[in-house]
């Protein structure tokens, strides 16, 4: 019950309109016993990024994905991402050489 | 919201999902399986100060890398009562870095014959492999790699669905006249990573008992047979004694006796030394390889394609010294003409850095553009391993150990052997396979993509043998009550050694004597200094000072275990390259530059003459030290020259060897 109560009063101090209200309340109540997906999109859907946070611009791999892992040259299909890693005689990648 | 929380948190603690280690203060960290047999007895035969556990198993495996894993769930398989002793657990081993592929002849790209890769090996090895091992794992290359798919491993594959193939290694086709075969095959980019977690995820099926962070010590051998091993559970201190009737060594290279090497820091020769310490001898310890261009203190190996796309070496000097050893190729020479450069320029004094022991690989002096585009993530990999910004400073770099082709001496069948009045003898009760074992497929030169296959080749190669040779729940042989002592006694001489030297002290003298006398650069009076010089670092290690006089997860003491196994490894390696007089494969001498078989293979074979054994070096070394003194003996023993089966294939007979 006392649930409800919270829900109802959140509810209440976010949107004004009466009959909103009462859709959103009826919403609120469906999406919290899980028997309809609510349509309304999230107000915030990302957290808010904090001081120490990475961008994630920075991470990106420099090899990129073949389309569908694919190797559009060899045909290969699950291989090495990038060029050939044995173009130079010995397995390359990422300019480090594991095997030769 | 409150009274709702409180709800949780008592259906928390009432469940039985918690840990019995949080609720009660009596800790048992060993799961005992309800209704498994375990033999473990406590006893105080051989201490009464530390804790001895007994165990009685069919078979144990030392090492759960690539060839541990198989050889321990393929003797599961089988139905014999297994352990698995391991420093680390199962996936952290250093199989999970080998990211090449695996060569076989599959014939999915062209037409394809074992026997070709069967010459190619061979050819590889400089003619010092035995042809009888190299034509049993040639041969039983494709059903391992189909075996491996099978387990469920991600090969990666053609339009047809078939297992795709690159050209890679020297591998050749028609016995080495019909251009560049195509037979490695790979997993994207993480081949050992892979077959590693496959490998282990196929044993938990089976029941392995995994002995996880037990360092063995020693091996129990009575009357020349193996009858177990000795482990101290790094957790909780206690020694455990497994009896079996079969052990299998599979405990990894020694990469780390030297510098610089691209091996893990637990890659240190544990079951080398304990077979060199139960008076058996190792084969072929000089032939180490190593790649020109290695990360200054981080190991990692540096491609050759960046010399290649116009990158140069440089001398403290700024000198591009190159010109002066090969005029014509200059940078783009052969790896070991360039890792012999390198190593007289800082043998003369040219070498950067503060301890002048490195040289410089420059690249900023090639546009950026062409950089990212052709060698695509280079600039992330020097910026965290070498902490430089490859387009404004070059990369230091050094020679680097990458693989040891020496190990424990064994036959095609994995069966430990030694060589006395002219035969080879099996060890009851012992096995190897791996990068520590010398199946000496690889000979003097190993290939590339060669080594996983000789992982799981002879991995299974062991199980089938105990499996053709013993049955499961045979009765042990007796053993010594007092079995083990010495062991137990040397632990507590490290445990409370106070001497004056560091174990982190001595340990970096051994290698860096190592990198200075016994790395590329080999000439007679370089090794013999070098000789001189182990041999007075070996005798410090009576003087060795440890901190930590614990009994749990003593670090200390296991590293300083491991710097024994080292000193061991690292004397028989100095010592068998001073002795041999020719260059072959990746051991290089500047005073004896030629290979020196019974027949000069350079010549019309015709008229020649037979050279005795003694006089040529077409023959593996067979070292043994006194881990008392550290006096290194070094015994002879004939390559075998013919394969297993002369009509399925016939042997090839020795030629020179050039690419």
């Amino acid at each position: 019950m006392s649930l409800l109560s919270v829900c109802a009063s959140a509810s209440k101090r976010l949107v004004t309109h009466a009959l909103f209200v009462e859709s959103a309340f009826t919403g609120y109540l469906r999406t919290a016993s899980g028997a309809v997906k609510d349509k309304e999109p999230l107000r915030k859907a990302k957290t808010p990024q904090g001081r120490f946070d990475m961008n994630d611009e920075k991470t990106k791999d420099p090899l990129e994905k073949f389309p569908d892992d694919v190797n559009p040259a060899t045909k290969e299909q699950g291989g090495p991402r990038g060029p050939e890693p044995t173009r130079y005689g010995d397995w390359e990648r990422k300019g480090r050489c594991v095997d030769f | 919201m409150a009274s709702i929380s409180r709800v949780l948190t008592k259906r928390v603690l009432s469940s039985k999902a918690l840990p019995v280690a949080a609720q009660c203060s009596s800790r048992s960290f060993h799961f005992s399986i309800y209704g498994k047999k375990d033999y473990a007895k406590v006893s105080d035969d051989i201490s009464t100060q530390y804790p001895v556990v007994d165990h009685e198993f069919d078979a144990v495996v030392v090492g759960a890398g690539g060839a541990g894993l198989r050889a321990a769930f393929g003797l599961s398989e089988a139905g014999f009562n297994t352990a698995c002793i391991t420093k680390l657990f199962p996936t952290r081993s250093h199989t999970v870095a080998a990211q090449g592929g695996i060569n076989a002849a599959l014939g999915n790209m062209e037409g394809d014959d074992w026997r070709w890769h069967f010459y190619d090996t061979v050819k590889g090895s400089d003619w010092l492999g035995d042809q009888d091992a190299i034509h049993y794992m040639t041969e039983q290359a494709p059903a391992a790699v189909v075996e491996l798919e099978n387990f469920g491993m991600p090969f990666s594959r053609t339009e047809d669905g078939k297992i795709y193939q690159r050209a890679f290694g020297g591998q050749s086709l028609q016995f080495g006249k019909g251009g560049q075969a195509h037979r490695c095959c790979c997993v994207a980019d993480r081949t050992g990573h892979s077959l590693l977690h496959t490998l282990y995820g196929r044993s938990l099926r089976y029941d392995t008992s995994y002995f996880v962070e037990y360092f063995a010590l020693d091996l129990l051998m009575e009357d020349g047979e193996c009858r177990g091993v000795i482990a101290l559970c790094m957790e909780d201190g206690s020694i455990h004694r497994f009896r079996s009737k079969n052990t299998v060594i599979a405990t990894g290279g020694y990469g780390r006796t030297y510098f610089s090497c691209t091996s893990a820091h637990t890659s240190t020769g544990d079951g080398n030394a304990m077979v060199t310490r139960a008076g058996l001898p190792c084969q072929d310890m000089e032939f180490v390889q190593f790649h020109p261009t290695g990360i200054y203190g981080a190991g990692c190996l540096i491609t050759e394609g960046c010399r290649g796309e116009g990158g140069i070496l440089i001398n403290s000097e700024g000198e591009r010294f190159m010109e002066r050893y090969a005029p014509n190729a200059k940078d783009l020479a052969s790896r070991d003409v360039v890792s012999r450069s390198m190593t007289i320029e800082i043998r003369e004094g040219r070498g950067c850095g503060p301890e002048k022991d490195h040289v410089y690989l420059q690249l900023h002096h090639l546009p950026p553009q062409q950089l990212a585009t052709r060698l695509p993530g280079i600039s992330e990999t020097a910026m965290i391993f070498a902490g430089v910004d490859v387009t404004k400073e070059p990369i230091p770099v050094l020679p680097t150990v990458h693989y040891n082709m020496g190990g424990v001496p064994t036959n095609y069948k994995g069966q430990v052997i030694t060589h006395t009045e002219g035969e080879d003898k099996v060890v009851p009760g012992l096995y190897a396979c791996g990068e520590a074992a010398c199946a000496s497929v690889h000979g003097a030169n190993r290939l590339g993509a060669n080594s996983l296959l000789d992982l799981v080749v002879f991995g299974r190669a062991c199980a089938l043998t105990i499996a053709d040779t013993c049955t499961p729940g045979e009765k042990l042989s007796p053993l010594k009550p007092s079995a083990g002592e010495e062991s137990v006694a040397n632990l507590d001489k490290i445990r409370f050694a106070n001497g004056n030297t560091r174990t982190s002290e001595i340990r970096l003298n051994m290698q860096r004597t190592m990198q200075n006398h016994a790395a590329v650069f080999r000439t007679g009076d370089v090794l013999k200094e070098g000789c001189d010089k182990m041999d007075a670092i070996y005798q410090t290690m009576e003087d060795i000072k440890t901190f930590d006089r614990g009994i749990v997860w003593n670090t200390d003491l296991v590293e300083s275990l491991e710097l024994q196994n080292l000193m061991l490894n690292a004397m028989q390696t100095i010592h068998s390259a001073e002795a041999r007089r020719e260059s072959r494969g990746a051991h290089s001498r500047e005073d004896y530059k030629d290979r020196m078989d019974e027949l000069d293979y350079a010549r019309p074979l015709a008229g020649q003459e037979r050279k005795p054994f003694e006089q040529h070096w077409r023959k593996h070394t067979m070292s043994s030290v006194d881990p008392k003194t550290g006096k290194v003996a070094l015994e002879y023993r004939p390559v075998i020259d013919t394969s297993l089966d002369q009509e399925a294939c016939s042997a090839i007979p020795p030629a020179i060897r050039s690419y």
